[in-house]
């Protein structure tokens, strides 16, 4: 009998279906990875699983007891590690340990000394090397990440383990410490549940596999009955409308901007040119350092040496204003904190960059702003009931939509755009990608564009520059294939895993919320 | 926000929906009403001149409170830089016998400066704006002390007396200067460039900075504003008293931030209207005011207007707290379909 299934799950976000009717089980004693592309559903799947979404249709029984959202006592027993290490940084490793006190068994008052006796074994179960009372922000990315899954099944009332990229911020060594403790739990009869996206790990580690596409499952099978190369095929789909290019055919010779020898905090050496009507596209993994490297040239964060020259003029470095005034606009990945404005308005979202623009003799004409929130409302086809809801208001899409349109009345000739189609579902994806190329065709803009959507950069980019721990590693034209790209990324790895830096990670698409 | 109705919106009725000062100012009226009908004395015209005369001190520091509350700061030395401006006006004018006009010209330079320092203090070094207020607050108010050695400067000379004591008709003439300040302010955030930008600092200083917007040239612009207000309301209430007084303004700090938040301000910064703040101002001014004509003791008068405060501010923040339940309730609904 399962410990946990899930029978014809469906869930629903407005525009997406995230879920469309699953039926998934995990075994006591096995360890079932799941698999998926960038939002397949897999986030979605664990929220429902962990009781964190009511799930629109479908059923899930814990232990053979139906689970019901809302009641908490059956999803007790799925001990659930996120990816992002959530501890309470400032309080020592053995109160993060045992926190909420109640849960862990702790009653009355607590005394300092007594928890860190009781952190002592657990620590050491799991080769965490440090003190209990260390605090945790003085201990290593490393440890935390493990102090994190100590903790979630520190009170041994669980039936399943369920571990969400465990393994992304981990040392080689504490992976292996990290699997032998997963094993040892599968031995005691425990169900694992792992989700990751490195294919090596899986197969070294799994029993079986469970792989979604576009929120349904698309196979289920053991790992020794399937290889690396068909998860792949399966994962990624050949549906057709999804492979479409959306290259810009009409680059220029004439270079945009150069960037030569370039060092930052987070970049280092980094020279790469643009040409007037080019979508170049930059790929790597999380923490690659793409985005520092864009926001260092828009002059959001400092650099240390190197020069930018664009339309052969000397830029100014660190001084987003001028890189506005002078056609430079960067669009930001974490919309919501660095791109809206949230509790402004649409027209006041769309016009703040052009106030000077729409001036009458009494400051800002209010019925010049109205038009021009229409036009962009209008034009990029931005669902709102009117112009003055505030900006928080709107799906992440639409949001997307308004700062495109923003950037787009200012004119500019260079246009970053920083994961654009992140927690964004399918259609308007394609939407932006036209938008794009749209712009590079047309209005001759230089476009560049940063992805972790490896489907994304080889769909958009005429050029695809790989950047690895903040270095360029190698520079593609369009034909280059996935296998190349990736080997670039591998390749980076090997050769710096050598001098003893970084892991070995294949397919780094981040999970994001289908919340598009 | 608002579900479309059969007729066609009208643009004014939607703004006023929209608004959250229309709530505010229904609640000033009411209690105007109230107030007249429960004491013989509150419409009488000696009262409500000085009822407006005070309110003009809170409403005008209220308003310049209400700037830096959008952009998610707030300035505590308000107090302390209007009584130092004022003392200086006063040794200027009586001390070194300049030009009153020139003597209070000079005092409002000092307040810009003053308050531009605390904001080149915390935009630069980058701190945060109550601890750096608090501690500038101790600063000027210890220059005052300084200067005075604790005594009021007296003998302002007659002729500006008219600035703090005056009616222009029937309206004291402080008023009139916050009505004039409350103006400026209103043109500063609705009608130009630098005004949109508040919001969009107080909205996210971030996005603000990536959309190109120099947001720390803002953010002195704002303390030097505030500046300019205090050291306003500070010589006018030399004016009124005729002498310059070191305590001038203690109560200010405090009475201008729940002035701005009763007016829909919000604290996080981002939204609310400075008109709002001189509504809320009011507000405090008619509390306080019942308070005297009600003959409460002078022993429990600060408890009660403290807790009228408190209750005011709550009930911006209950009414926020019912739209979002109101908004979740659309949400759910809007999902269902």
């Amino acid at each position: 009998m399962p410990v946990l299934e899930a029978r014809d799950l469906s869930k629903r976000f407005p525009g997406v279906v995230a879920l469309n009717s699953v039926d998934i089980s995990f075994e006591a004693g096995r360890i079932h990875c799941v698999i998926g592309e960038n939002g397949a559903g897999k986030s979605t799947l664990i929220k429902c699983l962990t009781g964190v979404y009511k799930p629109d249709a479908g059923e899930i029984f814990i232990c053979g007891v139906k689970a019901e959202y809302g009641h908490d006592a059956a999803f007790n027993k799925v001990a659930y590690v996120q990816q992002e290490i959530e501890l309470f940084s400032h309080m020592s490793v053995a109160e993060n340990l045992f926190m909420p006190f109640g849960k862990s068994g702790i009653k009355g008052l607590i005394h300092q000394s007594r928890l860190e006796k009781m952190a002592g074994p657990v620590l050491e179960r799991f080769r965490i090397n440090v003190r209990p009372d260390e605090l945790v922000k003085d201990i290593s990315t490393s440890s935390q990440q493990l102090l994190q899954i100590a903790r979630a099944i520190v009170n041994d009332n669980y039936e399943v383990l369920m571990l969400d990229e465990p393994t992304t911020s981990l040392t080689t060594d504490d992976t292996r410490v990290l699997f032998e403790i997963i094993r040892e739990i599968k031995q005691a009869g425990k169900a694992v549940i792992f989700i990751s996206h490195k294919l090596e790990e899986i197969f070294e580690l799994g029993d079986e596999i469970t792989i979604l596409r576009n929120g349904e499952k698309i196979a289920f099978s053991l790992l020794s009955d399937i290889d690396i190369p068909e998860v792949i095929t399966k994962m990624t789909g050949r549906a057709i409308d999804q492979h479409e290019a959306f290259r810009s055919a009409k680059v220029t010779d004439e270079i945009l901007m150069e960037v030569e020898h370039l060092t930052g905090e987070r970049f280092t050496d980094v020279s790469f040119s643009l040409k007037r009507g080019e979508i170049l596209g930059f790929y790597g993994l999380v923490g690659a350092g793409r985005t520092e490297l864009m926001q260092a040239i828009f002059g959001y964060l400092p650099i240390y040496t190197g020069d930018i020259k664009v339309l052969g003029l000397k830029w100014k470095k660190g001084d987003t204003n001028y890189s506005v005034r002078h056609g430079f606009i960067y669009l930001p990945e974490e919309r919501k904190k660095y791109g809206i404005l949230p509790m402004l308005s649409i027209r006041e979202n769309v016009s703040i960059s052009v106030l000077d623009k729409i001036k009458s003799t009494f400051g800002i004409s209010a019925k010049q702003e109205n038009n021009l929130a229409d036009e962009v409302i209008n034009f990029y086809e931005i669902k709102t009931t009117d112009a003055e809801k505030a900006i928080q208001f709107l799906s992440g899409g639409n949001q997307q939509k308004v700062i495109i349109g923003r950037a787009m009345i200012c004119r500019p000739t260079i246009l970053v755009f920083d994961e654009p189609t992140k927690g964004i579902d399918v259609g308007t994806k394609a939407e932006i990608y036209r938008m794009m190329k749209k712009l590079a065709e047309e209005n001759n803009v230089g476009i560049i564009l940063i992805s972790s959507e490896m489907e994304e950069i080889r769909r958009c980019a005429n050029r695809i520059i790989v950047l690895y721990e903040g270095r360029k590693v190698e520079e593609f034209d369009a034909k280059a294939n996935r296998e190349e790209i990736l080997s670039a990324v591998i390749g980076a790895r090997k050769h710096l895993s050598a001098a003893g830096v970084g892991r070995l990670t294949i397919l780094p698409d981040k999970e994001t919320d289908a919340d598009g | 926000m608002d579900k479309t109705t059969s007729k066609p919106p009208n643009q004014y009725i939607a703004a006023l929906k929209r608004s959250n000062m229309t709530a505010i100012t229904i609640i000033l009226i009411l209690m105007i009403l109230l107030a007249g009908f429960s004491s013989e004395h509150f419409l009488d015209e000696y009262n409500l001149k000085a009822l407006t005369r005070d309110l003009a001190f809170i409403g005008m520091i209220g308003i310049g409170q209400a700037l830096l509350l959008l952009i998610g700061e707030l300035d505590l030395s308000v107090g302390k830089i209007a009584s130092l401006c004022g003392v200086i006006a006063g040794m200027l004018m009586v001390t070194f016998g300049f030009n009153p006009y020139f003597s209070l010209a000079a005092a409002l330079m000092l307040g810009v400066c003053l308050g531009a320092l605390n904001g080149l203090i915390i935009t630069k070094l980058r701190l945060n704006s109550m601890v750096v207020t608090i501690g500038m607050a101790g600063v000027y108010g210890g220059l005052t002390l300084v200067l005075t050695r604790g005594r009021a400067v007296t003998g302002i000379p007659e002729v500006i007396h008219v600035l703090g004591k005056g009616h222009l008709g029937p309206v004291p003439v402080p008023f009139v200067f916050t009505i004039a300040v409350l103006i400026a302010v209103l043109f500063l955030v609705k009608k130009t460039k630098t005004g949109r930008y508040i919001y969009a600092i107080g909205n996210s200083k971030e996005a603000a900075r990536i959309l190109g917007i120099k947001v720390d040239r803002v953010r002195i612009l704002n303390y030097a504003i505030m500046g300019f207000i205090s050291a306003l309301a500070g010589i006018l209430y030399v004016a009124r008293l005729g002498s310059s007084q070191a305590s001038v303004g203690d109560s200010w700090p405090m009475n201008s931030i729940a002035a701005s938040v009763i007016g829909g301000v919000a604290l996080t910064g981002g939204v609310g209207n400075p008109a709002g703040a001189l509504v809320g101002a009011a507000i405090i001014s008619v509390i306080q005011n019942m308070i005297v004509l009600k003959g409460v003791s002078v022993y429990w008068q600060s408890a009660v207007s403290g807790f009228v405060v408190v209750a005011a501010i709550s009930f911006g923040s209950i009414s926020a707290m019912l739209r979002d339940r109101k908004q979740r309730k659309m949400k759910i609904e809007t999902l269902k379909q």
